[in-house]
């Protein structure tokens, strides 16, 4: 069968396509070069209406056990947004957690195509895969957390040399069917346990002797060794605090070059300066962001209206529970593996704590000069749900509508942001590459985010519209592997995605240590904590997709 | 003008949400608009004329006749006006009720006056568990008007209320008056286990000696002064609140929760 989208604009950064006009044919779920003397069995007349690849996000938090109890705390959340099911979609519930259909309905529903939960906890790593196989529409993958769990922290503290911790990284993320590694607050939600409520980047964790500092570099050397493409995906320390910006900045030079991605960014750039003691560094933050090339980052924009924060920093979701709202929370360890948690948060642009924040997600999207290593998120729920990035989009490619919201926020917010005096509108090109070749890229995506020969047809269609929210919260078709599944920005089939994962090498014989120690401390045996292929694809609709780690044949 | 009179026609399997049928959503409309109205009736809608024989025009006075127990959201965020219903109303009697005036003459579900904000809601028979409690998940039950239940309640009547009269002339299940912020229950027949559970502020009368939790403190008998004015208060009820012969300022009081903040009160009649 062969299908062919006539006379659209094309924007594909990654093969340097920007607004030509192209037909794109597409053959068994991939997209092919024109053939010779054969007539398209479908064809789309798309003339002058916007073509890109399907949008990836690659920090989104739609997996996992935190997602169940933020639903569980807060059912008052589904009942403003129930959703009924029509003869194609299941029914659900939405808004700041919705429930698994709903997520890959909406998502398809806005363009997206995959997505990537940023924390699966090993241990808890097959009700994440679970869970994502209930996802429609979306490719999906996780990022396996290590850093703060009780065999790495030991390890470290016996100074194993690198090639013990590489192994063990490798098998956590084979175990956990994993596409990259994640840190957050590097060793300090195990502080936690032991009663230590800051951890700062050189502030060693009592129990263990072992800093954030060496945590980071252990882990990003693995990773590096490993050749695994995503760089680590790193939750920093201080989240949230004021001045932490030096944290951030101190990190990145802590990393000494290696690759590192920083995630929710905008939470990691707050200064101390002014009457209320809470500034902005994004300027500093960018600035070197820029100049680091081994940088890249997500933002973690935050958008005002009620949302839940989700997160295995339970040391710093602790520490603002009192922000609580509505007023309950849930802070709670997973098995000495990680922790979990979650307060709900009501964003107000009356807040100038908000209102700043706002503020500074915006300034570091429009001063990182380079779009391939920045992404656009929200880190759903946690600063907004990911319905919301239309809106997003249209702060930053239209300046003027910025400015009027940026008028509309706290006073005293407005006069400290320099958001005002950033004339950076972003090109559709660059939203291009922030939420499709980039994010493929970054995650080590082989054949997705790009409109070129043999890659996958995941293929979003845009009408072209000035107001960039009503364009992008509805595509006038979305096509997943070649299928079309959303027209007019309503989903008309369902299918499944696959599961990304990376599987570099490692030494068979590091199971030894570790059955002994699964055997003596933890809840199950070695055998049942690794997830085999079956899991994920025995139902019939999973499958999964194993991407090269650096230097290997595709 | 007359009472607006839906006379209920068939008794269906499946519920019906009743949440459109109130004065402040009727205002103004036609005996003809009314009877299109659609209703949920499980997983199909129905028209209102289909389910009820529709006499009167006067919207403000609403009367349900024949109704039974699978009516749902009676008197849904009812702001202004009266409802009377002759028969047995299902759950959510009077959810987030405003105002105005909600009397039934049977028995009444679950979350009977849930998260009420104020007005007057008297129900004949007996409710089930959960009255003047919050929706699940929510931090506040009913904030403020009048509940009367002239039979019994069931479990957790009063969780998480905030404000507001609840007088209950029956008995009450277990969990009366559990996590209570603040408010008034007077229970004149028996209560079960877990009285006040967990209750944070807030008065318990009770006519009865109840069993206490351990964290429930004997503060020993007092005479007092306001709870002749709280019984002024009642005199103008259709209840036996009202009655002189129900009156008295002298009781035993004990406070608690002290598994909270222990600022509650139950005080029992000597």
């Amino acid at each position: 069968m062969l299908t062919k989208l006539t006379g659209g604009i094309v924007y594909d950064p990654a093969n340097k396509v920007n607004g030509k006009k192209k037909d794109i044919y597409i053959k068994d779920g991939k997209i092919v070069n024109k053939p010779r003397n054969v007539e398209p069995d479908k064809e789309y007349n798309i003339t002058g209406k916007v073509v890109m690849a399907g949008a990836i996000d690659l920090h989104t938090h739609i997996g996992g056990g935190k997602g169940n109890i933020a639903r569980m705390l807060m059912p008052e959340n589904h009942r403003i947004d129930a959703v009924a099911h029509t003869g194609i979609k299941r029914a659900g519930t939405g808004h700041a957690m919705p429930s698994t259909f709903i997520t890959g309905y909406r998502y398809a529903e806005m363009g997206y195509t995959a997505a990537f939960e940023p924390a699966v906890l090993p241990v808890n790593a097959r009700q994440a895969h679970m869970e994502m196989g209930d996802v429609p529409m979306l490719d999906k993958g996780g990022y396996v957390l290590m850093g703060s769990d009780d065999y790495f922290l030991r390890m470290m503290t016996a100074n194993k040399d690198q090639q013990a911790i590489n192994d063990y990284v490798a098998w956590t993320l084979r175990a956990a069917q994993g596409i990259g590694i994640k840190v957050v607050n590097p060793g300090g939600i195990s502080a936690f346990k032991f009663n230590q409520r800051q951890l700062d980047l050189d502030e060693k964790n009592k129990h263990y002797n072992v800093t954030p500092r060496d945590i980071l570099k252990s882990l990003a050397t693995a990773v590096k060794e490993l050749g695994i493409k995503h760089p680590l995906h790193v939750h920093g320390s201080n989240l949230g605090v004021p001045g932490n910006t030096q944290t951030t900045l101190d990190s990145i030079a802590g990393v000494e070059g290696l690759p590192m991605h920083l995630t929710h960014i905008q939470f990691h750039s707050y200064g101390t300066e002014g009457d209320f003691k809470f500034s902005s560094g994004a300027a500093q933050i960018a600035e070197s962001i820029n100049k680091n090339k081994n940088i890249s980052v997500d933002v973690g924009q935050i958008m005002f209206g009620q949302t839940v924060t989700a997160s295995g920093d339970n040391m710093r979701q602790y520490a603002n529970h009192g922000f609580a709202n509505p007023n309950k929370w849930v802070c709670m360890d997973i098995e000495c593996d990680a922790g979990c948690g979650l307060v709900p948060f009501k964003y107000r642009d009356q807040n100038f704590v908000n209102a700043l924040q706002w503020t500074i997600g915006l300034e570091i999207f429009l001063l990182v000069k380079d779009p391939w290593r920045i992404f656009l998120t929200t880190d759903h729920p946690n600063g907004a749900p990911f319905s919301s990035y239309p809106h997003l989009i249209r702060l930053l490619m239209d300046k003027s509508f910025r400015n009027d919201m940026l008028s509309s926020i706290h006073p005293e917010a407005q006069k400290m942001s320099t958001l005002g005096t950033i004339d950076r509108e972003y090109t559709m090109q660059e939203i291009a590459i922030l939420t499709r070749a980039g994010a493929a890229k970054i995650t080590g995506l082989v054949g997705r985010g790009s409109l070129g020969k043999d890659s996958w047809a995941d293929i979003t269609v845009y009408t072209e519209n000035e107001n960039r929210e009503k364009m992008f919260e509805k595509p006038d078709y979305v096509f997943k592997d070649g299928e079309m599944v959303v027209k007019d920005g309503e989903v008309v089939k369902t299918v499944w995605g696959t599961t990304h994962v990376v599987r570099p090498e490692y030494d068979k014989s590091v199971e030894k240590d570790l059955k002994q120690y699964f055997d003596k401390y933890l809840t199950m045996k070695i055998g049942n904590f690794a997830i085999s292929d079956d899991e994920i694809t025995e139902d019939g609709r999973g499958s999964l997709t194993v991407h090269p780690t650096v230097g290997e044949k595709v | 003008m007359s009472a607006l009179t839906f006379t209920m026609k068939k008794r269906l399997d499946q519920r019906v949400d009743m949440s459109p049928l109130v004065c402040n959503l009727l205002e103004g409309l036609t005996p003809k608009e009314i009877a299109g109205i659609e209703l949920q009736n499980g997983k199909r809608k129905i028209r209102v004329d289909e389910l009820f024989r529709i006499k009167g025009d006067d919207t403000q006075n609403i009367v349900i006749e024949g109704s039974f127990a699978k009516l749902d959201f009676i008197g849904k965020q009812l702001a202004g006006g009266n409802i009377t219903v002759h028969g047995d109303v299902g759950a959510y009697l009077g959810l987030e009720m405003k105002s105005g005036s909600i009397k039934v003459e049977g028995n009444a579900g679950i979350y009977a006056a849930c998260e009420m904000k104020n007005g007057y809601l008297e129900i004949k028979g007996n409710t089930g568990d959960l009255l003047a409690a919050a929706l699940p998940g929510n931090k506040q039950g009913m904030k403020g008007g009048t509940v009367l239940v002239k039979g019994n309640v069931g479990e957790r009547a009063g969780d998480h209320m905030r404000r507001g009269t609840l007088l209950i002339e029956g008995n009450a299940g277990d969990y009366c008056g559990s996590r209570m912020v603040a408010g008034t229950i007077a229970v004149m027949g028996t209560t079960g286990r877990y009285l006040g559970y967990a209750m944070r502020r807030g008065t318990l009368l009770l006519w009865n000696q109840p069993q206490l939790s351990a964290t429930f403190n004997d503060c020993g008998s007092h005479t007092l002064a306001f709870l002749p004015i709280l019984f002024a208060s009642f005199k103008n009820l259709n209840s036996k609140f009202a009655k002189e012969s129900a009156r008295f300022n002298r009781v035993q009081r004990y406070g608690g929760d002290m598994a909270e903040t222990g600022r509650g009160e139950v005080l029992v009649k000597i």
